[in-house]
């Protein structure tokens, strides 16, 4: 955020931070060119918003300290050391330029706060959507996850009935042999599970219908190499 | 100047520089959490959708396991309104050493490394208080703790961890799991302890669907109140009368361990005098659910030595 003084056309720049009442904050700005102040003035549950963050106003000028925000936040704390300065009190105008501006206090805050994980979100068709509405609600968002993962890892943006057909396919068609099947149990009882899925996923993607002991040998093969063995 | 009041053609005439540098301080403040978690080789949060589950009982228990396994062990007690992982250690009243390089954690049983809100707090029946209206608390509170978990993640010198175990706070649908699997990206994983009443198992479920919606690991289900371990006899009869089987089944998620209600146990959790001996029946459990723990995350390893 920056305010622009529109007679001047210039970014007005920062000045200073003050408490011009119980709870509420002052942050004064003045254009550079025509000299004209103003101060946006915050009510209680912004001010505390923003000291929430937990950033300095302004910019940084100390070196942070250890739980600064936790101490200075604290009503009835014990501080160790003494506190340092509050979010909101620091105060030391910025350099600017003319054309660069002032400091703001909360730029670039609205979009750190709505950064996601970096996704991009997938669409999905309706008939898609209808049949994964049918799925029991508990375990909906882990095939949503999963379909979704598959559906990106294939490259693809749209998830549409076909991809709802080959992950219903996917689990229980896979045979195993007898041997394989013993040799499974080698595995602790409690983690077979997670093997058994892990070697079925590995089955699939070589396009085998049938756990084999020779599958079995190139999962174990694949295992110790993924563990640098 | 002729003002063209046209904001459009001013801005394309200025630069914006991020000059307040709100962006670099909130970056930093992400670097610094991922410096000091990047000197920890595990990182493990212990969880459930239902509070008063033994959520933090278990994870001074588990930590207490590993450290008998040798593992340098750090416990970050999250649970900011409620926390009770110094008073199971019998570590009420100590104090974060603050220096120029972190706070320094009080060390515990076994060489635990503790960090609490507790640590900060006055008195120990303080509550825990925060500046500012209260009235309006619903509208900076949520952030403001968010960023004090944030300030234990990033300002703690806990120095070389083998593990690091959190106690979350009860809840699922609360903000701290999606905050905390943020600040950690390369957690391990979640333990989600339950009890065996349907209610739980039903609230426990949610969870468990939950952290895996925001990409946190499930390691497995710990029991805990699994039956009632009779300090006679040492004959352990039901509490409940359901089962983790049924939810581990649905949910495709190992069964770490069942620990019965036991007295001692109980008792030693109020006394702050924890059972570090390995000898003791319920040591034994905690010390078989580490072990799984341990199995669960090194599965693949597992299956490279002996499939």
């Amino acid at each position: 955020m920056k305010f622009v003084c529109m007679n001047c056309e210039t970014f007005m720049l920062f000045q200073k931070v003050e408490k011009p009442g119980e709870g509420s904050l002052g942050v004064e700005f003045r254009c550079p060119t025509c000299q004209a102040r103003f101060s946006m003035v915050t009510n209680p549950g912004e001010t505390q918003m923003v000291a929430a963050l937990g950033v300095k106003i302004g910019g940084r000028t100390t070196v942070p300290e250890p739980f600064e925000l936790t101490r200075d936040t604290l009503k009835e704390g014990e501080c160790p050391v003494p506190a340092v300065a509050s979010a909101t009190s620091v105060a030391a105008p910025a350099e600017t330029t003319a054309t660069g501006g002032g400091s703001c206090p909360f730029s670039s805050m609205v979009a750190a706060m709505g950064e996601g994980t970096g996704q991009t979100a997938l669409e999905w068709s309706a008939e898609a959507l209808e049949r994964l509405e049918k799925i029991p609600d508990f375990v909906r968002p882990t095939v949503r996850a999963e379909v979704e993962a598959s559906a990106r890892k294939a490259g693809q943006t749209f998830v549409t009935q076909a991809m709802m057909d080959q992950y219903k396919a996917t689990p229980g068609e896979l045979s195993w042999t007898p041997d394989a099947r013993q040799r499974l149990e080698n595995i602790p009882f409690f983690i077979r599970p997670m093997a058994r899925k892990e070697i079925e996923r590995m089955a699939r993607e070589r396009g085998r219908t049938e756990v084999t002991l020779e599958l079995m040998d190139q999962a174990k093969n694949a295992f110790a190499k993924f563990m640098g063995g | 100047m002729t003002p063209s009041n046209d904001l459009k053609t001013i801005l394309g005439k200025l630069q914006f520089p991020d000059d307040a540098q709100v962006m670099r301080q909130i970056v930093d403040q992400t670097l610094q959490v991922k410096m000091r978690m990047g000197r920890i080789k595990r990182k493990i949060v212990v969880m459930s959708g239902k509070g008063g589950v033994g959520k933090s009982m278990s994870t001074v228990n588990l930590a207490l396991a590993f450290a008998r396994r040798g593992d340098k062990v750090g416990v970050l007690d999250v649970d900011l309104n409620g926390p009770c992982v110094p008073k199971m250690l019998g570590m009420n009243g100590q104090r974060f050493q603050i220096t120029p390089e972190g706070a320094v954690p009080p060390v515990g049983p076994l060489g635990l490394r503790i960090a609490s809100m507790e640590f900060f707090l006055r008195d120990h029946d303080a509550p825990v208080r925060w500046k500012g209206s209260m009235e309006l608390s619903p509208v900076w509170l949520g952030m403001l703790e968010m960023n004090v978990i944030r300030e234990f993640l990033a300002d703690i010198a806990w120095g070389e961890l083998d593990l690091l175990l959190a106690d979350l706070p009860p809840g699922a649908a609360a903000d701290k799991p999606p905050a905390i699997a943020n600040f950690l990206p390369e957690l391990d994983g979640a333990v989600i302890v339950t009890t065996p009443s349907e209610v739980t198992t039903d609230v426990v479920r949610r969870s468990v669907v939950y952290a895996r919606d925001v990409g946190i690991r499930v390691i497995g289900l710990l029991e805990n109140m699994s039956g009632y371990h009779c300090p006679r006899c040492g004959h352990e009869s039901d509490l409940f009368e359901g089962s983790v089987e049924t939810l581990a089944s649905d949910l495709d998620i190992p069964v770490l361990g069942k620990i019965p209600f036991d007295r001692e146990l109980s008792r030693s959790c109020d006394a702050g005098t924890p059972l570090v001996d390995a000898i003791h029946p319920i040591a034994k459990r905690f010390d078989a659910a580490a072990q799984r723990i341990v199995d669960c995350l090194n599965f693949k390893q597992i299956l490279a030595e002996r499939l």
